[in-house]
């Protein structure tokens, strides 16, 4: 197992972690930080493999900037959306969020 | 390259810790803090592949911003003394299987890949990513800003609509100010029509 493969295997492992936990938690705050796991992961691949492979290194860390302004972004509206969805359902239980359901 | 190995570790053992501290209690806040360690984990996996500056960024931007922000939703909008209703055993087994199935087949799709070795020793400088955040990725980088910028205010505009919402209605009797928010809709429609 190279050193590559070891960052791999944790960024593979945090994947994991992250999408059990946005298919077990039931709060959207919950769900919100298990995807926010996923990401990590996610950025954390393309760090490891422009480092330690090929390519120009700095390009995986402009990338994995980019990857996290985006999260940052989407994390302010999800929290701002769950604090609106609270204010009008008075849960944030996705299980309470039936109002569609046919 | 021996305390690389043990940094790494260190780092990697604390990243996998919190995230199952993250998604494994049950109290909203300590998940919080094992976010938060793991994003801790994740820099100092950063710092052994020499992306200081990432590890710094990573640190302040999810430790500092935005898992404070996850608590600040939390006080707004999570009742703290209502205990949570335990998942069946069988939903949580069968989570548990299905991420351990993808985890898997992600790992042996990654074994199996064969990677090209490194093109050059590893040195990655903060100026070398400055560099070329200003000119080889200089869109990115603009449109980045302009949407932080739009999150921001999509943020304050989405939190505070539905206050007023609520404000109007607590204002008047909530019937009649259905009613009339309906019936211009309608009236528009046959208008138009």
């Amino acid at each position: 197992m190279t050193t590559l493969h070891a960052y791999l295997f944790v960024a593979v492992v945090l994947f994991g972690i992250g999408l059990c936990g946005l298919m077990l938690r039931r709060s959207l705050i919950a769900m919100l930080i298990s995807l926010e796991l996923m990401l990590g992961a996610a950025s954390l691949n393309v760090v490891a493999l422009t480092s330690l492979s090929g390519a120009s290194s700095s390009v995986g860390q402009v990338v994995a900037l980019i990857l996290i302004g985006v999260a940052a972004a989407e994390a302010a509206i999800a929290l701002s959306l769950f604090v609106a969805i609270q204010r009008r359902a008075h849960s944030i239980d996705v299980e309470d969020l039936s109002e569609l359901k046919g | 390259m021996n305390a690389t190995g043990l940094v790494l570790g260190l780092a990697a053992a604390l990243a996998i810790v919190g995230a199952l501290l993250a998604v494994g209690l049950r109290n909203i806040l300590h998940n919080i803090l094992g976010f938060a360690l793991s994003q801790v984990g994740l820099a100092g996996l950063f710092l052994t592949l020499g992306s200081d500056f990432l590890a710094v960024v990573l640190i302040l931007v999810y430790v500092g911003a935005v898992a404070i922000a996850m608590v600040y939703a939390v006080m707004l909008s999570h009742p703290m003394d209502v205990a949570p209703v335990p998942r069946s055993r069988l939903k949580t087994a069968g989570a548990a299987v299905l991420a351990l199935v993808v985890a898997a087949a992600l790992w042996l799709l990654v074994r199996g890949a064969a990677f090209p070795p490194p093109s050059g020793p590893l040195e990655v400088l903060a100026g070398v990513t400055g560099h070329r955040l200003v000119s080889d990725y200089v869109l990115a980088f603009e449109l980045i800003s302009v949407l932080l910028v739009i999150a921001m205010i999509g943020a304050v505009m989405v939190a505070r609509s539905f206050h007023g919402h609520r404000a109007r209605t607590v204002g008047s009797a909530p019937a009649a100010a259905g009613a009339p928010a309906a019936d211009p809709g309608v009236g528009a429609g046959e208008a138009a029509r």
